[in-house]
């Protein structure tokens, strides 16, 4: 045998082991690989931008920047639920359903053409602590009745497009109350409205995440919730509170959703739920909980937003973006999901 | 003794329940027992068995498939696509492209380890826009002269008797026996009793899943060939509303969502069950959209009875 070849074997060998070491070890020490996991989707985000204005000298002007951040406005808003939900190694399906709730309902409060309320900006309070009570419900049966995450909110979600439905009858409401309009289009320092309020959720988020005990607590759970458990962590509670914390962020995603399209309707959402999830795990938090933060979150979002916003650019038809957050979701997943941990996947 | 009848009791509490719902209906209104009139309900409820009744196998794993109904649209898309220019062929395409997107789901849960419900959800994604794809993002029609000849073993009457009935019959006989009387039929309830005793007596697991993730692609797929048949048409969102009815449809039967537990009939009966108490509530002037926030909390309250709580240590 050539012995060059060999020694070219030995080495190939040793990476080979040091690569798998750092693997086993990166969760502890966060070795080089845990380093580039970190900073992947941000890298994943870069390129995708340049690749972009290579093909399109549209892609890096102000307007579109603008534009890009506006569409990134709601999804930031319901992702900041979904991480804290993700984090605990739960899930959340009911987005649409309690977005389409909450949007259907501040539609009919403020200024419009079928209910008389009127009550003007007081219809965004009750709307978001609608949304708040559909998230209680969700940790209230999932907590209660002990049935999995996924099952209660698919079953709440549903539930929430039914009630949206039953209350307009299929029907679409128009909003008339311009200074509610102003909530997603009015431009304070040339930036949309909606910009700030999804600037101030993610704020808002990130204080109870690394400074509130909720926010410590969720973690503790995600990673191993019969160590939390033990160390006297208030399960129960905690999953009920932070179901309850993403019911208010997706009720906030209903008021915008409205307030952008000046209308209400049980279908305003569809497609929420895909682009949320995709968000959250192309971001990086995995889906077993325990790693992520919702900063990874907003870096998860700008990704999916760049690439839709790349791809109408490119003149894709629009019907292909939910196939391409597909193979987002499952390509981030598999490179994100630390899967030593998981001998039975169900 | 008093154990057994308690077990039996509880084998048969979803037939309990189907009877007594017909007969509540039917004290409210007796032209509910016509035959003719049952006869045209059990007919409505074939294509929601024949969805349910795939996702049933993978449902006793221990997983779940969120993918059918957006497999069913786009089956019907395929059909009504390709009918007029393959003829009868079109519709081991569809099926095809049922049983693909089905091992698609399986593919990528197993082989990269990626939990079912966000695989399959993944899945459905890329299925969703394949519907499109492939009717131009319209319904398509499907011409009456095409239907009558290709299309007709799935609507009209044999002996009386509407033809999805003879349909539903027959894929309820074939996967019962598949599940009842094959080894990979014992492997799927092993897998959902204890994964990792099926694992250690060396079957490939994975092989197991997919297979059972294929079938159930399968079924959706025929599914979405006999809703086609009946309505003259294909569309991208021809059975997006069936998603929920279909997995109430199996929780309702008895089969429990932590596995194991469940068969090909029960789907069946949960399936009448569900479509009597839509009739119930339409009876009692429910909403139509109403209805699905009924279903929703069923759904959950289905979940919560029948899930094996001393499997799981943790509820995520």
């Amino acid at each position: 045998m050539d012995p060059g070849l060999r020694r070219d074997d030995g080495l190939m060998g040793d990476h080979d082991l040091i690569g798998r070491n750092r693997l086993k070890t990166a969760a502890l020490n966060g070795g080089a690989l845990a380093q580039w996991r970190k900073w992947a989707p941000l890298a994943v985000l870069l390129a995708l931008c340049i690749l972009i204005s290579l093909f399109n000298g549209n892609f890096l002007t102000i307007g579109n920047f603008i534009r890009l951040l506006n569409s990134a406005a709601i999804p930031l808003v319901l992702c900041m639920g979904a991480t804290f939900i993700i984090l605990m190694g739960s899930i959340d399906l009911s987005v649409e359903g309690i977005v389409a709730l909450t949007a259907v309902m501040v539609s009919l409060l403020v200024t419009n053409d079928i209910s008389p309320y009127a009550i003007g900006l007081f219809a965004v309070p009750l709307a978001v602590i609608a949304g708040g009570v559909m998230g209680l419900l969700n940790g209230l049966l999932h907590v209660k009745l002990k049935t999995p995450s996924f099952m209660t909110t698919l079953g709440v979600g549903f539930a929430g497009v039914g009630i949206a439905m039953a209350v307009l009858g299929g029907d679409t409401v128009r909003i008339s109350d311009q200074t509610f309009r102003f909530l997603s289009l009015g431009r304070p320092l040339g930036i949309p409205m909606a910009v700030w309020i999804a600037i101030a959720s993610v704020a808002i988020a990130f204080i109870i995440q690394e400074r509130t005990r909720l926010g410590r607590w969720l973690y503790a759970i995600g990673t191993d919730e019969m160590t939390a458990r033990h160390a006297g962590i208030p399960i129960e509670r905690t999953r009920i509170l932070i179901f309850t914390v993403a019911g208010l962020f997706y009720g906030l995603g209903g008021v915008l959703s409205a307030a952008q399209f000046g209308q209400g309707h049980a279908l305003i959402s569809q497609g929420r739920l895909f682009t949320t999830i995709t968000a959250v795990v192309v971001g990086g938090t995995a889906l077993s909980g325990g790693v992520g933060s919702v900063l990874n979150s907003v870096i998860g979002v700008m990704i999916v937003v760049v690439l839709a916003n790349g791809l109408v650019l490119m003149g894709v038809e629009p019907y292909v973006q939910q196939g391409v957050q597909g193979l987002l979701i499952i390509a981030a997943v598999a490179l994100a999901l630390d899967r030593s941990r998981l001998e039975v996947v169900k | 003794m008093v154990d057994r009848y308690k077990a039996l009791l509880q084998t048969f509490l979803p037939v309990i329940v189907l009877v007594l719902l017909v007969l509540l209906i039917g004290g409210y209104d007796p032209t509910f027992f016509a035959a003719s009139n049952l006869l045209s309900v059990t007919a409505d409820t074939m294509t929601l068995f024949l969805m349910a009744s795939g996702v049933t196998l993978v449902i006793m794993m221990g997983g779940i498939d969120l993918s059918v109904q957006a497999v069913a649209s786009m089956t019907s898309c395929i059909l009504a696509a390709y009918l007029p220019r393959y003829g009868i062929f079109a519709i081991p395409l569809a099926v095809l492209g049922g049983a693909v997107a089905g091992f698609a789901g399986g593919f990528v849960s197993t082989r990269l380890r990626i939990p079912s419900f966000i695989a399959t959800l993944a899945v459905s994604g890329v299925v969703i826009s394949a519907g499109y794809w492939f009717s131009d993002t319209r319904s398509v029609n499907i011409p009456a002269e095409l239907r009558d000849s290709y299309l007709g073993w799935a609507v009209g009457d044999t002996l009386g008797i509407p033809r999805e009935i003879w349909v539903g019959a027959v894929f309820l006989i074939i996967l019962s026996a598949i599940l009842q009387l094959t080894p990979f039929g014992r492997l799927v309830r092993g897998i959902g009793a204890q994964e990792r005793a099926v694992m250690a007596s060396g079957i490939d697991v994975n092989r197991i899943k997919i297979m059972a993730f294929t079938l159930s692609g399968t079924m959706a797929g025929i599914a979405g060939i006999v809703m086609a048949a009946r309505l003259g048409s294909g569309s991208p969102t021809l059975a997006s509303e069936f998603l929920l009815p279909a997995i109430a449809a199996i929780v309702v039967g008895g089969t429990a969502i932590t596995g194991g537990v469940g068969s090909i009939w029960r789907s069946f009966v949960g399936a009448l069950i569900v479509q009597v108490v839509r009739i119930g509530m339409t009876f009692m002037g429910v909403s139509v959209f109403a209805q699905q926030i009924v279903f929703g909390f069923i759904l959950v309250a289905a979940v919560a009875i029948t899930m094996d709580r001393s499997k799981v240590l943790v509820i995520k």
